[in-house]
């Protein structure tokens, strides 16, 4: 008679391997050389700072504030779409999916491990260039007030009154809290830019069509307002259509909600409330679009 | 009692091929056990399903009827897998990792903890001789390196039960050779092992039981002993022999009416240990020269 082997009972669902997983797609993207982006980044931030227009100090630091948080949107969605959609297709190629999903990995732990993964390289990146522009917006802020007061302390029509609005006036498109949360608005945009396309590539055929299908739900998804005016308001046309439109502005995210980044750079303020809305509904996307996955990848045979 | 290793019964897989209604049989009633610390092999042609066996075995597919388990508990059962060790044909590990780094991804997947993790990979990093090579990355490995660091990942969590896919393909014999010690090394430590291979002497070499599958299906299935003893031949093979006593055996089996003399002459050892007692011998004149 051979001896019993000890009933083992592991946790339905563990951080730590869902936190290995996502370390090791971090690490892997971080070796496929995707910070090089920050060097881009770096440069344009840079560039704009040092643009020699005839532009107003305020303007000067507008043209920074919308130069970089453009450039960290438009690094957030490429990397959003391009890395997760080639993630799963590229462990199933390599045949490393058998060697994970053979130890005791349930899939949903597989899924959310690489999506965490994928939102942990875009949040350090964010993180990065967010310290590197505050930086540069401070010292340029700095520069143009000191000018600025000295050019008007030579002139006597400008009162100490008037010197201290105009301080004001630029000191309002320096480096501000609206600031991280723009920045903040651009990683929630992303993450549930992931997470549509993890959805796609759990049944896509090819890397090729997951970025494809990605990129179009995600225009859409910045007419969603207009889309669901016209097609939820649709009483024309045959039945089918009608449904599809209503499914259609269901399912695909309105993106819009996410786009505060012009305002921001316009120097406006954002309220807190409108943060913690935006944040809930990301995180209800995330969660919708994740459950969805896990149900098409846990019937997927490999 | 305790549960087999592993219990195939009655396993069917059909795969519907396009949208249209063509059907593939891969596997069709199959049925066998492995025990506990048995080396079971798993041959056939290309095609005749051995794969996909082993994919449901590991709940990678899922059975269309019948059922599979690992100790009991059915494969689709993620704790079965807290027991059984894989490596697939021709492993593509993450690149970017090294081996030592490798088994702690595998081992951390497995729940091991971190002290354990540390020693446990050191342990296997010996056993599959990469330990010089335990901090270099997986790009730059050899295939040989690639499945011994791939069979030290299977092992990692110490399972009852490991699944080899042609562990050996596409490496040298003295690999090769390695791989089969660390085989036999598992059996030492009653691991059940399920081998498929196409290398069919290897097989011959390490599995107590075998099965034979064509098109799905089970063509024999048994004992290794058994299966390949031809019953109506007798072997002997003697050493040192003096002269004339040779000639005197064979005129006793030329005088019996029923006994037949099939073969006479020199055994023949195998290429594979004439390459590797060559190479060795090569290896120490080089180290006598040096």
């Amino acid at each position: 008679m051979s001896a019993a082997i000890p009933e083992y009972r592991p946790p339905l669902f563990s951080a730590q391997r869902v936190w290995t997983l996502a370390t090791s797609t971090f690490t892997q993207l971080v070796r496929m050389k995707t910070f090089y982006f920050l060097a881009v980044f770096a440069v344009l931030v840079i560039a704009a700072s040092n643009l020699n227009l005839l532009y107003t100090p305020v303007q000067q630091l507008k043209v920074i504030r919308e130069t970089s948080l453009g450039a960290m949107s438009i690094f957030s969605w490429l990397f959003a779409i391009s890395a997760t959609a080639v993630l799963i297709p590229r462990d199933l190629e390599d045949r490393t999916l058998y060697t994970i999903l053979s130890k005791p990995v349930p899939r949903l732990e597989y899924l959310v491990g690489k999506l965490l993964g994928v939102l942990l390289v875009i949040g350090v990146a964010l993180a990065l260039m967010y310290a590197f522009f505050s930086l540069i917006l401070f010292f340029q802020e700095y520069s143009i007030i000191s000018s600025e007061m000295s050019r008007m302390s030579q002139n006597p029509r400008y009162s100490l009154e008037d010197r201290a609005t105009e301080a004001a006036l630029i000191s309002a498109y320096g480096p501000d809290l609206n600031l991280l949360y723009g920045v903040l608005a651009v990683f929630l945009k992303s993450a549930v830019l992931a997470t549509v396309a993890m959805l796609i590539s759990t049944f896509a055929s090819s890397s090729l069509f997951t970025i494809i299908i990605t990129t179009v739900i995600f225009l859409i998804g910045h007419f969603h307002k207009m889309a669901a005016d016209f097609w939820v308001a649709e009483q024309q046309g045959a039945l089918i259509t009608r449904i599809l439109g209503k499914v259609l502005v269901l399912v695909i995210p309105d993106f819009q909600i996410f786009n505060i980044s012009d305002s921001i750079s316009g120097g406006q303020s954002v309220a807190f409330l409108v943060i913690a809305q935006m944040s809930a509904l990301a995180l209800m996307y995330v969660i919708i679009f994740t459950i969805a996955s896990w149900f098409l990848f846990s019937d997927k045979e490999f | 009692m305790s549960s087999p290793a592993v219990e195939v019964d009655n396993l069917t897989k059909i795969f519907r091929l396009s949208l249209r209604r063509d059907y593939l049989v891969a596997v069709q009633n199959l049925s066998f056990t492995v025990g506990e610390g048995e080396i079971y092999g798993l041959i056939g042609p290309n095609g005749s399903g051995k794969s996909t066996t082993m994919k449901v075995i590991l709940g990678l597919m899922k059975p269309t009827r019948g059922t599979t388990s690992i100790f009991g508990l059915d494969s689709r059962d993620v704790r079965s897998r807290h027991r059984v060790g894989f490596l697939p044909e021709n492993p593509y590990f993450y690149k970017h990792l090294s081996g030592r780094e490798t088994l702690y991804f595998y081992g951390k997947l497995c729940g091991l903890k971190k002290r354990d993790l540390k020693a446990r990979s050191a342990e296997l990093l010996a056993l599959v001789d990469l330990e010089d090579a335990a901090d270099r990355r997986l790009s730059g490995y050899s295939k040989g390196m690639l499945q011994r660091i791939g069979l030290a990942q299977a092992i990692i969590q110490r399972p009852q039960l490991v699944i080899l896919d042609e562990p050996t393909a596409g490496v040298d014999p003295s690999g090769s050779r390695k791989i089969r010690d660390l085989i036999l090394k598992l059996k030492e430590d009653r691991v059940a092992v399920i081998l498929c291979s196409h290398l069919l002497e290897q097989v011959q070499e390490v599995c107590d039981r075998v099965a034979i599958m064509q098109e799905g299906k089970m063509l024999k299935e048994g004992a290794l002993d058994e299966l390949i003893a031809v019953e109506d031949e007798v072997e002997l093979v003697m050493k040192n022999l003096p002269p004339g006593l040779q000639s005197q055996i064979e005129n006793l089996v030329r005088d019996d009416p029923d006994a037949q003399l099939v073969r006479s002459g020199h055994p023949r050892t195998t290429l594979e240990r004439l390459f590797l007692s060559e190479t060795e011998k090569g290896q120490q004149g080089e180290g006598k020269a040096s």
